[in-house]
């Protein structure tokens, strides 16, 4: 079963896509699944109404689309919006330290990120962007909260992508998981050879990327029919709880 | 004719091949490309290495039979030594134009001795292709100021603001006549805004082959299919615009 890791099908800018279109999209290339995240300007400042967007459109989907949510770590109830979130059905924390106006290892977000152990949602954060999207900054973070699980997404592309080798080398930790969309497609072979497998989460990004163009693309490189962990296995461990 | 506007003669390539193209053209002619502007890579690294890798630039492009068409760099943090090498390459080398990759060359668009550089190509009749969507020194904005300071000058923006800065590379196309955009890496959405928000008859596209072994127009060339460009905008991106560009 293959599953696209993260996608944001929205109503605005450049991810405007509706749940049907994306479906579609999804059974014109044989992908079951796909997380669905809330778009910029709802994880930027309208986060409630963006989760449950994601919540109704997951719910209405026939389980084939996992609502991802976001919280501005800016509030002081944090915790407590996340909470509400996941027991309405949200299965991911989105955080966008450039959208949200933050950086990884500010204290600020330390609230969210014991609550996400708690909770036993993976916390997925986006990085690329120069200020707060460096790899780097997200593996300090990840070693220093061990009982959440990251996901670092997009390997710093593209200018932190020089990072991605060091922390796949040195940095790996058991808590830390890399999400491939905006990533190279000929970079990935390097990625897997350092980490192995189960620690690779094949995403598309769509509508930002075209979900068919990335897939066969990314076939190219690692096929899917050798490794199913990277195409749906590993992200579907890390949403149920059960990877570690 | 497909213009592939943004490839490198780079380092592996240069380990590899030597100064013989032959491989490269083949890799070219597997996806329909005609010319390429090919762009230093260890000029780029090592600025004590910047007049041998221009030598190996015009070398490799000289055996294309003008299919590859070489641009140089230089140093500016040596301004008397950039512009004399600006004037070797320019005036006796027939480089077609001036590349600088700042972030890693360490050096800012705004940098002075950069005005004096941007002068010297446009005197020649050739454009200054820039690296860009990378604070501090490599955003669309200081490079269309730069363009608004020297507006004979054509000025290339050579990513059209990657993954964090397209929009801004827009904004710096639509505001500024002799600023081009170079349609490579960005991700379709962006691509798409582009297009659209962008002026086409200065939108050309690059794959950035050459930066590694391997073949990025594989990726980046398709993706462009993606767009459905029309045949108007097709024929202005791959062929009329770096026709135009360039002089070829």
């Amino acid at each position: 079963m293959i599953i696209d890791g993260y996608t944001t099908p929205g109503t605005q800018r450049e991810t405007i896509l509706s749940a049907a279109d994306l479906l579609q999209q999804m059974d014109d290339v044989g992908v079951e699944r796909a997380v669905i995240a809330p778009e910029d300007r709802e994880i930027a400042v309208d986060h409630e109404s963006g989760n449950n967007r994601m919540i109704k459109m997951a719910r209405n989907s026939a389980n084939r689309l996992i609502a991802a949510c976001s919280v501005s770590p800016w509030h002081t109830d944090a915790p407590k919006k996340l909470a509400a979130a996941a027991d309405r059905g949200a299965k991911m924390l989105v955080l966008a330290p450039m959208l949200q106006g933050f950086i990884p290892a500010d204290d600020l977000v330390r609230p969210l990120l014991e609550q996400v152990g708690e909770l036993g949602l993976p916390v997925y954060f986006h990085t690329g962007p120069h200020t707060g999207g460096s790899p780097a900054q997200v593996a300090i973070v990840a070693e220093q909260h061990p009982k959440a699980r990251f996901i670092l997404a997009h390997g710093g592309s593209t200018d932190h992508a020089w990072d991605m080798l060091a922390v796949l080398r040195h940095h790996a930790l058991p808590n830390l998981w890399y999400e491939l969309s905006l990533v190279r497609p000929w970079s990935v072979p390097g990625y897997l050879e350092l980490v192995g497998p189960n620690r690779l989460i094949f995403a598309s990004s769509a509508p930002r990327n075209d979900l068919g163009f990335e897939l066969k693309q990314f076939d190219q490189y690692v096929p899917v029919k050798d490794y199913p962990q990277i195409y749906g296995g590993n992200i579907a461990g890390l949403l149920e709880g059960s990877a570690t | 004719m497909i213009v592939d506007c943004h490839t490198h003669w780079g380092t592996e390539w240069q380990e590899r091949d030597g100064l013989e193209p032959t491989r490269w053209l083949r890799e070219f002619d597997r996806h329909g490309v005609t010319h390429a502007i090919v762009l230093p890579h260890l000029g780029l690294i090592d600025a004590g290495n910047i007049p041998s890798d221009n030598d190996a630039v015009a070398t490799v492009c000289a055996k294309s039979k003008g299919r590859m068409l070489p641009f140089c760099t230089v140093n500016i943090w040596q301004p008397e030594t950039a512009l004399s090498e600006l004037s070797r390459c320019l005036e006796q080398m027939n480089f077609r134009g001036i590349k600088f990759h700042p972030w890693l060359q360490g050096c800012s668009v705004s940098d002075p001795v950069m005005d004096e550089v941007a002068d010297a190509a446009g005197t020649a009749g050739v454009p200054v292709f820039f690296h860009d969507g990378t604070p501090p020194f490599s955003l669309p904005s200081q490079m269309a100021l730069l363009a608004k300071r020297h507006p004979k000058t054509q000025i290339v923006l050579g990513h059209t603001g990657l993954f964090e800065h397209w929009r801004e590379s827009i904004t710096a196309i639509r505001s500024t006549p002799n600023v081009w955009g170079c349609m490579c890496s960005p991700h379709l959405a962006a691509l798409k805004a582009i297009l659209q928000g962008g002026d086409l008859s200065r939108l050309i596209w690059g794959s950035d082959q050459g930066w590694t072994l391997n073949d990025l127009i594989d990726y980046r060339l398709p993706l462009m299919d993606c767009l459905d460009l029309t045949d108007q905008q097709h024929q202005a991106i791959f062929s009329e615009n770096p026709r135009r560009l360039l002089g070829i």
